[in-house]
């Protein structure tokens, strides 16, 4: 059988420079790509937002037109180690939009529209393991912590013990063990549920040696931190996976930063580990109040009921189904949203389905048994699933194999491969991030869009004007999310009257800060009393960060 | 042995000098009447800019090079050095192997004497160090890591610009306060040029919300709102114009946050908490800080300065951290309510309950986050002017006025006050610009400053030697029938704070204490902690590696462990015992 990364080295040799399908690029081969992608495409610059602890390069594109004052989207994948796909759809994106701002008409004017910031590997040392042997899912890097608490640090971590070149899972017969094998397929393990009576009789534990000789395996990695729990939001201090501080990972904090430096984002698209398009998030109400002075945390009604809209746009587009058990602690995405007010649309891409294993063939004198017959465990259906696809999907599952364990003696090594669970089929690839792509370019009309719909002057008496100015957006997003009205990061739109030398302001504020404008035409309006000489040009002119800059004028004659 | 006795048995009156090793005109600097003078002459009555402050400390480096070293940990926002200074006896052994005391003051930067507090305490310590007893022990068991001020660019900018007392806690890196896309455009402004920022007030006959004091017209008293009578003045805030023409008068002044609200424990975003920046340890300052600190392990005591109050302030910073485990509050208790004592004036208080709630704090970061004992002080109080009077609270502002222009008037000689004078403001048209200068109100008189000095250094002293200190006692062999023996050691932290917090082991933050038995030939069958000192048989055993205990909660403060191996073999043996924040100790014996 051949393992889909054989063919991946063959196919980036010869680069698709016609039509880019997706590719699971290892970082030199990414970094080219990113470099070929700028240096070729007039519109396309290159982003270098950091390096990781590694010393690789975090980079990305910029496509668009350069325009002050255009709305940006800002994509991030990746920053979970494993997530080498979803690096994979941004690059297709990135590529799709710069080929085809020369060539198709929607993506010429989503960009003439919006800028995009595609930052597709957010995690680059950790997603190398992805193109390393043997193959593993690396999450962590970064800060160690003694996990197991001996005095020592990183001293038994994953390993590929058997050489098959993956690291998979251990299991071992054990009668303190918390696991079953699934009585509908052994293959699968579930954990023991003492309530219905079942007692536990295997151990499980990620491939790898008892280093330490504490009858523990790969308990305590070298490395424990991820960069997606490195963020400031919900940061769960002590958690080894959470860093020392936030934003201690440099990948983490390159990305705040460069999130930070760019006030034109206004919506945040992430490929990654978590979800909320497909699965409504934790809401709670606008004026929730707080608790000893923490605001409560989850989405704010108002912005629940546009990610709602937003993710029901997402599912008709993508057809995905694919949800999160993640929690989001921690992560880059709530940080956009609880802290600097954006939304963040999150797409985990792809999750492994889950089919009805076959039945069984029954004799006669079996009905009895067939009727309480158990229910397949997830992992058993989505063995199922597996099974269904045949020989090109059966890497996606080891079988457990004996083995005998220099410290645990005889046990077996098998499980679900790396890579299996979280990426799809490679027939499935390109569709995929057609899907996705088409859903970004959707959201081009979801910005909001402050245009400056009205300027006149009309005159009161002789040499007294009243000049009057409206906005609208027509956008579906609000100017602001009611999380940025909470947390004043987004800039207000400001409107400016501008006077002549001669002109003199009578009544009014010669500057207007708006912060509400709702979406779908919310319109705010504005008045001045304005004198000045016989004849003058008044002008009004709106600014906001990351919707858009209007200017008009109004001419008056006495 | 009988010098320690005869000590125990003499009155507390007995000269320092009967057990320092005395050596002519070395004796009793400085805390006693006489004593011979300091090696380095620093004057204590004074506060000092940045530069001044680090060439104070850079003579005392060049006085104890050996003793006394400096580093830069990174650069402030505007590229000053961040400087570390460690005090530590390299004769007893290198800083990192010691407990060591943080110490670091100014974050804010117009809270500036904590750091001539801590100039004073490294002086202290080297001038007496070889001649006073206490002095000389605390040295050569702990070190201390100096940081002279967090924010210096605040500091600089506070004694050399025109300020008020209030001014300058921010650093300098520009924040949009006001968000219309301009970056601290409209500041405080010294109209009147007299370098100082003091108040804008004006005469509104029939109109005002304030009157004159009626027996001093330096005091405007704010009329109560239920009062039908009408006032002729009213306040319009520091001395400052409308520079960017928004309708708002220094409404985006240098900065803008505050570097004490930057810390990863409990750390709240900006609208939550003011001041606190877009991520924890944004600015330069305290992110080497924190690093600095991350990268020390060996600390076990805290001190941060700041001013003002007195106040001797612990965690939690807010009220949603829940209570501190009791241990660790006991050992807070003790240092705090001895700090009373040692601080006339300053009150041992909890930061949320007692003065206000405080998220990401760097003394409850410390604490929550790397389990080390900390405090904040907050320098001078206005007690301090009046000593002999009950300061009654509930006087009002006018009276808290009253009390300042007197000691102004009698002990100042009026130099803290800036008369009221008239000025044409652009906007208000006449007023008067008036008001108590930078230097009053948030740091004493000249006169008064040693005293501060010293009494705040004796706290950190007092802290410090809290640091856990480890002894091992004597082993007890004795002869089990078929051959083994047992092991019987009583291993002892004769200092009140625990070699590993309560916050410490519950968090599992570093790594656990570890106390190994070690000899050639010698095979450890068995071992753990003894829970019963008078049943040998209740061991909490280790399952592995017996020779090899490890003590995640560590010693508590002048606590024992009582410890029990079982062994095989015979010959020489020895038991150590290694933690973070404590000297690691061995004991060799026979067995």
């Amino acid at each position: 059988m051949h393992h889909p990364i054989l063919f991946l080295a063959l196919v980036s040799v010869f680069p698709a420079a016609q039509e880019p399908g997706v590719e699971l690029l290892a970082h030199d081969e990414l970094t080219v790509s990113l470099h070929v992608l700028a240096d070729t495409h007039e519109h396309v610059e290159l982003l270098s937002i950091g390096r990781s602890r590694g010393n690789r390069a975090i980079e990305g594109v910029r496509i668009g037109p350069a325009v002050e004052g255009k709305p940006a989207i800002l994509l991030v994948a990746n920053l979970d180690g494993p997530r080498v796909f979803a690096s994979g759809v941004a690059l297709h994106h990135a590529r799709k939009l710069a080929e085809g701002y020369a060539t198709d008409e929607a993506i010429r004017s989503f960009l003439d529209r919006t800028n995009v910031y595609v930052l597709p590997r957010g995690n680059p040392d950790a997603a190398e393991a992805r193109f390393d042997t043997p193959r593993s899912e690396r999450r962590a890097g970064g800060h160690g912590v003694d996990n197991d608490r001996d005095g020592r640090f990183g001293e038994d971590g994953p390993a590929d013990v058997d050489g098959d070149g993956a690291i998979a899972t251990i299991r071992v017969e054990d009668p303190e063990g918390t696991w079953v094998a699934d009585p509908t397929d052994p293959r699968a393990m579930v954990e023991a549920d003492s309530n219905k009576g079942q007692r536990g009789r295997w151990k499980t534990y990620v491939e790898g040696r008892d280093a330490d000789g504490d009858e523990d395996v790969a308990e305590d990695p070298a490395a424990d931190t991820l960069v997606n729990r490195n963020f400031a939001s919900g940061w769960e201090q002590h958690e080894p996976y959470a860093g020392l501080f936030p934003t201690d990972e440099p990948e983490a904090l390159a990305l705040a930063e460069f999130f930070l430096a760019h006030d034109d984002v206004a919506l945040v698209v992430t490929y990654d580990e978590l979800d909320n398009l497909v699965e409504a998030p934790k809401s709670v109400k606008d004026d929730a109040p707080s608790v000893k002075r923490i605001p409560p945390a989850g989405v704010l009604e108002s912005d629940a009921a546009l990610l709602k809209e937003l993710g029901e746009r997402y599912r008709e587009a993508t057809g995905s189904e694919a949800k999160s058990s993640e929690a989001d602690e921690g992560t880059f995405q709530r940080f956009c949203y609880d802290h600097r007010g954006l939304l963040a649309l999150n797409a985990v891409l792809w999750d492994m389905p889950m089919s009805d294993p076959p039945e069984e063939e029954e004799s006669e004198e079996g009905e009895e048994e067939t009727a309480k017959k158990e229910e397949p465990s997830d992992d058993a259906k989505r063995l199922a699933w597996i099974d269904e696809q045949g020989e090109a999907e059966s890497w996606r599952f080891l079988d457990w194999k004996p083995f005998e364990h220099p410290e645990l003696g005889p046990v077996e090594i098998g499980g679900f491969a790396p890579y299996a669970r979280i990426e799809p089929p490679e027939s499935e690839w390109d569709e995929i991030a057609d899907e996705h792509l088409a859903f970004l370019l959707g959201l081009s009309d979801a910005l909001a869009r402050v245009e400056l719909v009205e300027c006149t002057a009309t005159p009161l008496d002789a040499n007294v004007w009243r000049v009057e100015a409206a906005i609208e957006n027509n956008g579906l997003l609000p100017l602001q999310t009611r999380s940025a009205r909470r947390t004043r990061t987004v800039r207000p739109a400001l409107v400016k009257l501008v006077l002549p030398e001669a002109g003199e302001l009578l009544a009014g504020r010669a500057r207007e800060s708006v912060s509400v404008l709702d979406g779908a035409g919310g319109r705010e309006e504005f008045t001045w009393l304005v004198t000045g000489p016989e004849s003058m040009e008044i002008g009004v002119t709106v600014e906001t960060t990351h919707a858009g800059i209007a200017q008009k004028k109004a001419e008056v004659v006495r | 042995m009988i010098a320690t006795t005869l000590l125990a048995a003499l009155p507390p009156l007995l000269p320092l000098s009967l057990w320092a090793p005395q050596q002519a005109g070395d004796e009793g600097f400085p805390g006693l009447g006489a004593g011979r003078a300091p090696k380095v002459e620093i004057p204590w009555n004074r506060l000092y800019d940045y530069g001044e402050l680090l060439a104070h400390m850079d003579r005392l480096v060049a006085q104890w090079p050996d003793f006394f070293s400096m580093e830069v940990i990174g650069h402030s926002v505007e590229s000053r050095e961040m400087r570390v200074y460690t005090l530590n006896n390299p004769a007893t052994g290198p800083a990192e192997s010691k407990p060591a005391m943080w110490v670091d003051g100014n974050i804010h930067g117009n809270e500036v004497q904590g750091s001539e507090a801590i100039a004073y305490l490294a002086w202290y310590l080297l001038e007496n160090h070889g001649s006073n007893e206490r002095v000389t022990e605390l040295v050569d068991r702990a070190a201390f890591y100096l940081l002279p001020s967090l924010n210096p660019d605040g500091r600089d900018r506070w004694f050399e610009g025109a300020h008020s007392a209030s001014s300058s806690r921010t650093g300098p890196q520009p924040v949009d306060s006001d968000r219309d896309g301009l970056f601290d455009e409209d500041p405080a402004d010294d109209l009147d040029g007299d370098g100082s920022i003091v108040q804008m007030r004006k005469h509104v006959p029939g109109e005002g919300t304030h009157r004159l004091h009626p027996d001093d017209p330096r005091i405007l008293e704010r009329l109560p709102r239920d009062s039908d009578e009408r006032g002729d003045w009213v306040m319009l805030g520091s001395e400052g114009t409308d520079d960017d023409g928004d309708g708002r008068i220094n409404e985006d002044g240098v900065g803008g946050y505050d570097m004490n609200r930057a810390w990863p424990s409990l750390w709240m975003p900006e609208h939550v908490q003011r001041g606190a920046g877009p991520y924890p340890l944004y600015w330069p300052e305290t992110r080497s800080v924190a690093r600095f600190i991350l990268e020390h392990p060996n600390i076990a005591a805290v001190q941060s300065f700041h001013n003002m109050g007195g106040m001797i302030l612990r965690g939690p910073g807010a009220e949603s951290y829940g209570s501190y485990p009791s241990a660790d509050v006991r050992v807070y208790d003790e240092l705090g309510k001895n700090g009373e004592r040692m601080l006339p004036f300053y009150r041992y208080m909890i930061i949320w309950k007692d003065l206000y709630t405080v998220f990401g704090g760097l003394v409850t970061w410390t604490y929550e986050g790397l389990g080390i004992m900390s405090f904040t002080n907050e320098l001078w109080t206005r007690d301090r002017n009046f000593p002999h009077e009950e300061q009654e609270s509930g006087r009002g502002f006018a009276a808290f006025y009253e009390d300042r222009h007197w000691f102004d008037d009698k002990l100042l000689m009026g130099a803290g006050f800036v008369d009221w004078k008239p000025y044409d403001h652009p906007l208000y048209g006449e007023i008067e610009i008036g008001g108590f200068k930078k230097d009053v109100g948030r740091v004493p008189p000249t006169f008064l400053i040693e005293e501060m000095l010293h009494r705040n250094a004796a706290f950190c002293i007092h802290h410090a030697e809290a640091m856990p200190e480890v002894t091992i006692e004597e082993p007890v062999v004795t002869e089990l029938d078929g051959g083994a023996k047992a092991v019987d050691v009583v291993i002892r932290n004769v200092r009140p704070i625990p070699t590993r917090t309560a916050m410490a082991a519950s968090k599992k933050i570093g790594v656990p204490d570890v106390i190994t038995l070690e000899g050639e030939g010698i095979e450890v069958l068995a071992g753990g902690v003894r829970t019963d000192r008078y049943r040998p048989e209740r061991i909490t055993l280790q399952e592995r590696e017996p020779e090899r205990l490890l003590r995640e909660s560590g010693i508590g403060g002048r606590g024992e462990l009582r410890v029990r191996w079982i062994v095989a073999g015979e010959g020489s043996a020895t038991i150590s015992f290694s933690g973070e924040k404590a000297i690691d100790v061995a004991r060799r014996f026979e067995l």
